[in-house]
């Protein structure tokens, strides 16, 4: 039972993290329809627009931390101005294909810029490891679920509680009706870019902190792919029960279906989940059913 | 002396000068191949090493006054680029002229198997520790050509096994995590079959992907097992899934002593894994970057002083790395052409003849090449005391000690 205990724990931990990175992809689909296949690159990019307030610049990390989503949120909205926003009115396919351009653009760029090899991650936090004496969630492990779950309910009370966020419902409900209601449809695809940078960056920061930050720490981006399919594209909360979902199932299978011998299979459950969560429902657990007749 | 006859004296004399020229002035032309870009990161220092030793050989008269052409390819940790280099420059090149080659992985030894020791029929010299290659199975008899810069992987293993059943008065329990490649899986027959034979009980085996963000089951796998030996084994120590492993083990296992095998007994592990590499042993084929008494060491870093590397160099290993190619190369080939055989087969009889002690760099202890394998291994700890803020970063500070002696694997371990 202790052992099941640990494992559970240890996934939902995770899986509050991929949640994050679920929201970061779903806030932008559902005021675009567009899918942000760079989310690996946003991830490293705002990952190391941390490193230079905290490690460079030796800011405390509760400045540090802000700064630096903010900064990643400025350059999200940045992009979004020069790739994204000349796309406006033509279809989210081209949106989605222009994040894959962006994607090489990115990676590149942190290659030219900060090298390809590995940078040191300690961020020293206070030691909250939650230990017994057959139980261990390791300090790191629970800032990432808690730091996640803090910003998840920040994007989340932006987006219910304020005037905002109120303008970017209505304009992911009907970008027309929102637009005739005097909201700036434009501005708001940039903000909403912003919000996905600085999640992901959060993200980001607490992947890092497992280990080390390089340009090869983008692959962990890839899990928010089942993450917001299983949860569905479109819901908010979705993401983080896909983000949960996830992560329980990688430590599930790493634990008890590996050691049978079917080593790597950790990496595969979430896909093969993911395709039994689509022959069911294929707009996702929580996702919005589209019916369009052609 | 009319017009006609000067220009016919002019020409024979330049007929008389081409045909003068002695056949021992082909060029000597060689490859080397390091990983110095790609999934292990930005490793520039194996080429400034093989470029800084090049550029000192020739400097110093190259190949008894012949000088070497060497070209240098970044094969980016990637078998297909390792095996698209080598076929591009065995098609360009001249047989007689293009004499010695290197690689540095074993995926692309496997496919070069038939081209090289078949069909180029040309010495290459790797940077994979093999044991399919280079062990029982494989060696001189079976890949003639191919040889290795360190003892093989399962050498390393039984090596450290043989420490652990010291260290443990017998009672260690074995857990190996390792990489789903083939050079991570490449020890795995050797090591099982060496702790049945001395006693030890492997626990649990568990691959760790490239790919991962988390090692937590991993790690909590081998808890579960109760191992307090845990081999990690191979990947790069330069990797975040490297700094991933170390941290999460430094928790979960706070009772084990985590293992290591070349490549990740170095500073890249201290430096982004900080404190969770305290109390490792790991098993390295070369000496550590800071053994200023080892004259072969020393020699490294006066070449970086010299070559004006020193800032740029992160890790002193790599840099050593390249330049123990570039001295080898130029071993194989003076003695080659001392025999008067500067030719691909020549090359192999030096390699095969060879037995030098590498500039110092086993203290002392020489080594025979009849294994095809350089069979030096020696123990190491790690010791890491703290984790300092250095030029915008925060890196661990410690060094790797040694545990036992240099222990030549063909002699000591047979």
């Amino acid at each position: 039972m202790t052992d099941l205990i640990q494992t559970v724990g240890a996934g939902l931990l995770i899986g509050c993290v991929y949640g994050l990175l679920g929201l970061g992809i779903v806030i932008i689909f559902r005021a675009s329809e567009a899918f942000n296949f760079a989310i690996g690159e946003f991830l490293v990019v705002g990952s190391f627009l941390f490193y230079l307030f905290f490690f460079d610049l030796h800011l405390p990390f509760l400045l540090a931390l802000p700064l630096g989503l903010l900064a990643a949120g400025a350059l999200g909205a940045l992009i979004e101005r020069l790739s994204i926003k000349p796309l406006l009115g033509r279809s989210p396919l081209s949106m989605t294909i222009i994040t894959l351009g962006l994607a090489s653009v990115l990676r590149s760029s942190v290659q030219l810029i900060f090298g390809a090899h590995s940078y040191s991650f300690f961020l020293d936090l206070p030691d909250i490891s939650l230990e017994s004496e057959n139980l261990l969630f390791p300090s790191e492990r629970v800032w990432a679920g808690l730091l996640s779950v803090v910003a998840f309910g920040f994007i989340l009370f932006f987006l219910f509680r304020t005037r905002w966020g109120v303008a970017i419902r209505a304009t992911s409900e009907n970008q027309a009706k929102a637009m005739a209601f005097g909201i700036d449809a434009r501005f708001i695809l940039l903000l909403v870019w912003a919000l996905s940078s600085m999640c992901i960056a959060m993200a980001g920061v607490m992947i890092s902190n497992f280990g080390a930050l390089s340009y090869l720490t983008g692959i962990a981006g890839l899990r928010a792919i089942p993450v917001v399919l299983i949860g569905g594209m479109d819901s908010i909360g979705g993401a983080l029960i896909g983000g949960l979902i996830v992560g329980l199932c990688e430590a599930l299978v790493g634990s008890y279906i590996e050691p049978w011998g079917l080593v790597g299979f950790k990496d595969v459950a979430p896909y093969l989940l993911l395709l039994i969560v689509l022959f069911i429902r294929p707009y996702g657990l929580f996702g919005t059913v589209k019916i369009e007749r052609v | 002396m009319n017009r006609k006859s000067i220009i016919i004296g002019l020409m024979l004399s330049l007929a008389l000068f081409l045909l003068s020229t002695p056949s021992s002035a082909k060029p000597i032309k060689v490859l080397a191949q390091f990983p110095m870009s790609g999934p292990v990161g930005s490793l520039p220092e194996f080429g400034w090493g093989f470029i800084d030793g090049m550029d000192y050989i020739n400097g110093q008269g190259g190949v008894n006054g012949k000088p070497i052409t060497y070209f240098l390819e970044d094969m980016r940790y990637s078998p297909t680029v390792e095996v698209a280099n080598f076929t591009r420059y065995a098609a360009a090149e001249n047989r007689d002229e293009f004499i010695l080659a290197s690689g540095y992985i074993t995926g692309g030894l496997k496919p070069l198997i038939d081209k090289v020791n078949k069909e180029e029929r040309i010495p290459w010299l790797d940077g994979s520790y093999s044991t399919e290659i280079f062990g029982p199975e494989g060696g001189p008899s079976k890949y003639p050509y191919y040889y290795s810069l360190g003892a093989t992987y399962g050498d390393q293993f039984r090596v450290l096994l043989n420490w652990i059943k010291e260290d443990s008065k017998g009672k260690g329990k074995v857990a190996i995590v390792y990489s789903p490649t083939e050079w991570g899986r490449d020890p795995l027959a050797m090591a099982r079959a060496h702790a049945q034979k001395i006693g030890l009980q492997i626990v649990a085996e568990e691959e760790y992907a490239y790919t991962a963000t988390d090692a937590t089951s991993q790690v909590t796998n081998v808890r579960k097992a109760k191992a307090n030996y845990v081999f990690y084994h191979g990947y790069s120590g330069a990797a975040p899934y490297t700094a991933i492993f170390m941290k999460t083990a430094k928790q979960y296992l706070k009772k084990a002593t985590i293992l290591g095998t070349h490549y990740t007994t170095g500073r890249y592990p201290i430096l982004i894994a900080g404190k969770a590499v305290d109390g490792m042993v790991g098993a390295g084929c070369r000496p550590q970057e800071d053994e200023m008494d080892n004259p072969m060491v020393k020699m490294a870093h006066e070449f970086a002083e010299k070559y004006k590397r020193k800032a740029g160099v992160k890790d002193m290993f790599l840099y050593m790395e390249g330049l123990t190619y570039a001295l080898i190369f130029h071993e194989a080939l003076s003695r080659a052409d001392k025999a008067g055989e500067l030719t691909r087969e020549g090359v192999k009889k030096a390699l095969d003849n060879m037995v030098w002690d590498y500039h110092g760099l086993f203290a002392g202890r020489g080594f025979s090449y009849k294994s095809h394998t350089v069979p030096t291994v020696r123990i190491y700890r790690g010791q890491v005391q703290k984790e300092v803020a250095k030029g915008g970063r925060k890196i661990g500070i410690g060094t790797w000690k040694p545990l036992s002696p240099w222990i030549n694997t063909d002699v000591e371990l047979k």
